[in-house]
């Protein structure tokens, strides 16, 4: 057993990780793999039902489908977890399905990193409330900073990656800019 | 609802505050009443501009304003969802391990990397890769 620590993430961030790596298109960044880099570096562990969500988002000729294969394909490195035959009451916040068992996972796991993309809308309170420590709480883009910080990810790549998420996803700028500032920029 | 009031002076060009006196007179308000109308339709247009939100997020995450003017603008959800986002930057995730290299796209992925290009682009000349 080895010394990596536990993440939880929901289907979006998986998604979002792959995206960049599929896009064929001249504007997505080039040269090295998020995804590969997180599922590397970190034991992450999943609700059964992201598979079921990945594979509902394959089968058509986009961007998305073509990122859910590319994470199909990674998902033997993923710990999947049958959360719906365990949970007593489902968490009542408001959010999909999804997003509670991957809390409802983080909190039983007592794992030390939940990622989240929910950061742009108000769920990001919801998902804070309703996990137990949300000191676990962490965004893709924090998280790719951070390896990047650790040479795990070249710094242009996230540098572009940020930029390129800003453009295609609408992801909070200002936010952005605060983690290149504190991880890339010295 | 009887807030407290503030008296405040400033100059203006004459040809403004004449327009404004008609206008008020025609409408058959206050200058006073007419200017505090107009002040709250600006500050409510400039919390639905995006360019905006974007200067106040600036200023808030680099502490240039504090969280009572962001809630006062924005809302009080959206001020919370500022502020704990803000609160998170100072944090750091857990170190990753990585003990060697990556593993290479073959050792990691069930076969080839796909790669998607949109229909449109007509500029098909990049060379098919797997990077």
């Amino acid at each position: 057993m080895d010394d990596k620590p536990i993440s939880v993430v929901d289907t979006n961030v998986l998604l979002n990780l792959a995206t960049p790596v599929v896009d064929g298109r001249p504007a997505a960044p080039t040269g090295a793999d998020p995804l590969k880099a997180l599922l590397s570096s970190y034991h992450v562990h999943v609700p059964t039902s992201v598979i079921g969500e990945l594979s509902a988002a394959t089968g058509s000729d986009d961007l998305l489908s073509a990122a859910a294969d590319l994470v199909l394909k990674a998902s033997h490195h993923l710990t999947t977890h049958d959360v719906e035959a365990k949970i007593d009451e489902p968490l009542d916040y408001g959010l999909d399905q999804g997003e509670s068992d991957g809390i409802w996972l983080a909190n039983t796991l007592d794992a030390p990193l939940f990622i989240t993309d929910e950061f742009n809308s108000t769920n990001y309170l919801f998902v804070s409330l309703a996990l137990d420590d949300r000191n676990t709480l962490f965004t893709t883009p924090h998280v790719l900073c951070k390896l990047a910080s650790h040479e795990v990810l070249p710094s242009e790549y996230v540098d572009a990656a940020l930029s390129y998420y800003v453009d295609s996803k609408g992801w909070d700028e200002q936010y952005l800019n605060q983690l290149r500032h504190k991880y890339l920029r010295d | 609802m009887a807030e407290e009031k503030t008296r405040v002076d400033f100059n203006a060009p004459a040809s403004i505050v004449e327009r404004a006196d008609n206008a008020a007179e025609l409408l058959d308000i206050s200058r006073t009443q007419l200017l505090i109308d107009a002040l709250q339709d600006e500050l409510d247009g400039l919390a639905d501009d995006d360019g905006f939100r974007s200067r106040l997020r600036d200023a808030y995450y680099d502490e240039r304003v504090d969280f009572q003017t962001v809630k006062s603008v924005l809302g009080q959800e959206e001020a919370m969802r500022m502020k704990l986002l803000r609160a998170s930057i100072d944090r750091e995730p857990p170190e990753p391990q990585l003990k060697a290299e990556l593993p290479t796209d073959e050792e990691f992925y069930d076969g080839e990397v796909p790669v998607w290009r949109s229909d449109e682009a007509g500029d098909g000349d990049d060379a098919e890769s797997t990077a």
